[in-house]
C-alpha cells in the first residue's frame, strides 16, 4: 500500500492516486474517441456533397456571415486556454485561481452561444433557411450562375446541422464547467482531484478542435468568392 | 498506468508529484498564440486565394496542425499514458477506415453506372 491511499479522494477500488487519475483520462478518451467518430460520419456526409456539388456550396457558403464565425473562434481557442490554466491552477491548489478561470471559460463559452444567436437571427431574417422561406433573391443569383438553388439549399441544411450540433456541445460543456465551479466554490477539487477538471477540459478541447474543422469547412469555403468570381 | 509526471518529482509537500506535473504557463501562451495566428491566417489567406482546388485542402492542413496543437499541448498527450495516446489515434484510425468505405461506394458510383 503506497502512502497515496490515504488521500480522501481516492476510490476504494483503485490503488493509488496515479491509477485513479489514468482510469479517468482514459475513460474520458474513450468517449472522445466515440464523438470523433460521431462528428466523423457528419463530415463525411459533408465531403460527399461539396465533391459532388462544389460550386453550390461555396457559392451558398459566401452568403455566411465571417465576422461573426471570426468572433467565436476567437472566443473558443481562448477558453480552451483558460480551461487549461484552470487545471494548472487545481494542481498548485489555488481555489480562487481555479473558479476564476472556470468562470473566464464559461463566459467565452455563453458569449461564443450568443453571437451564435444573432448570426442565426441574421441569416434568418435575410432568409437563408432552405425550405419554402428560403431567398427568393439567392435562388434567382444561384439561377443566373448556373447554379441549382435546391443544392444551394443542402449547403444550408448542413450548416444548420453542423453548428447547431456542436452548438448543443458548447451548452453542455457549459454545464459541466458551471458544475465545476459550483464543486470548486464548495472545496471539494483539491490537487489530488484535478482530474475532475481535466476530464471536463478535455471534453471541451475537443469541443473546440471540431469547431476548427467546421470553420473552414463552412465558412471559408466560400471566402473571397465575390472578388474571384 | 502511471502519473503523468517527472519520475522524482515527488517531495514530502507534493507527494503525488500533482503540483510538479503542472503546466508551464509560458508554454500554453505560445501554443495558445500559435493555434489563433493560424486561426487567423487561415481565414486570411481563404479570403486572399479565393475558392480554387487547393483551397480546401490547404485550409483543412492549416485545421490540422492546430488541432494538433490542442490535442499534444492542451490536452496533455505530449505527458500522457500510451494507452491513452493509442486510444487518441484509434479514434482517428476508425474514421480512416469509415472515410475509405463510404468514399469508396459514393466516389466510384458513377464508373458502375457507366460501365
Amino acid at each position: 500500500m503506497s502512502a497515496s491511499t490515504h488521500s480522501p479522494v481516492l476510490k476504494h477500488h483503485f490503488e493509488d492516486l496515479g491509477q485513479q487519475h489514468a482510469c479517468e483520462r482514459l475513460g474520458i478518451w474513450m468517449f472522445l474517441a466515440t464523438e470523433i467518430l460521431f462528428f466523423g460520419g457528419i463530415f463525411g456526409a459533408y465531403t460527399v456533397y461539396r465533391l459532388w456539388y462544389p460550386h453550390e456550396f461555396v457559392f451558398a457558403s459566401s452568403h455566411l456571415n465571417r465576422l461573426f464565425a471570426t468572433i467565436n473562434t476567437v472566443f473558443l481557442i481562448t477558453s480552451s486556454l483558460t480551461i487549461t490554466l484552470a487545471i494548472r491552477s487545481a494542481k498548485l491548489g489555488d481555489r480562487a485561481a481555479l473558479i476564476r478561470y472556470l468562470l473566464i471559460t464559461a463566459a467565452l463559452a455563453t458569449a461564443f452561444m450568443v453571437v451564435k444567436g444573432f448570426e442565426y437571427a441574421e441569416d434568418f431574417h435575410e432568409h437563408l433557411v432552405p425550405g419554402p422561406s428560403f431567398s427568393h433573391e439567392i435562388e434567382k443569383e444561384a439561377v443566373d450562375k448556373g447554379l441549382d438553388p435546391g443544392k444551394v439549399q443542402l449547403f444550408l441544411c448542413f450548416y444548420y446541422i453542423m453548428t447547431g450540433i456542436h452548438g448543443i456541445h458548447i451548452i453542455v460543456g457549459i454545464g459541466c464547467i458551471l458544475w465545476l465551479v459550483w464543486e470548486a466554490w464548495r472545496g471539494t477539487i483539491p490537487p489530488e482531484n484535478y482530474s475532475t477538471v481535466e476530464v471536463v477540459s478535455l471534453y471541451w478541447h475537443l469541443v473546440d478542435a471540431i469547431w476548427l474543422f467546421l470553420m473552414p469547412l463552412l465558412y471559408l469555403a466560400g471566402a473571397g468568392y465575390g472578388a474571384h468570381h | 498506468m502511471s502519473h503523468p509526471t517527472t519520475p522524482g518529482a515527488t517531495t514530502p509537500d507534493d507527494p503525488h508529484g500533482i503540483r510538479a506535473s503542472a503546466d508551464n504557463p509560458g508554454v500554453l501562451l505560445v501554443v495558445f498564440a500559435c493555434v489563433l495566428g493560424l486561426a487567423l491566417a487561415n481565414i486570411g489567406i481563404s479570403i486572399q486565394i479565393g475558392p480554387t482546388k487547393f483551397t480546401l485542402p490547404l485550409q483543412l492542413a492549416i485545421g490540422s496542425v492546430q488541432a494538433g496543437l490542442v490535442a499534444y499541448y492542451f490536452m496533455h498527450l505530449r505527458q500522457g499514458d500510451k494507452v491513452v495516446i493509442l486510444t487518441a489515434l484509434s479514434s482517428l484510425f476508425w474514421m480512416g477506415i469509415l472515410f475509405v468505405l463510404f468514399m469508396g461506394d459514393y466516389m466510384t458510383r458513377h464508373l458502375v453506372v457507366s460501365s
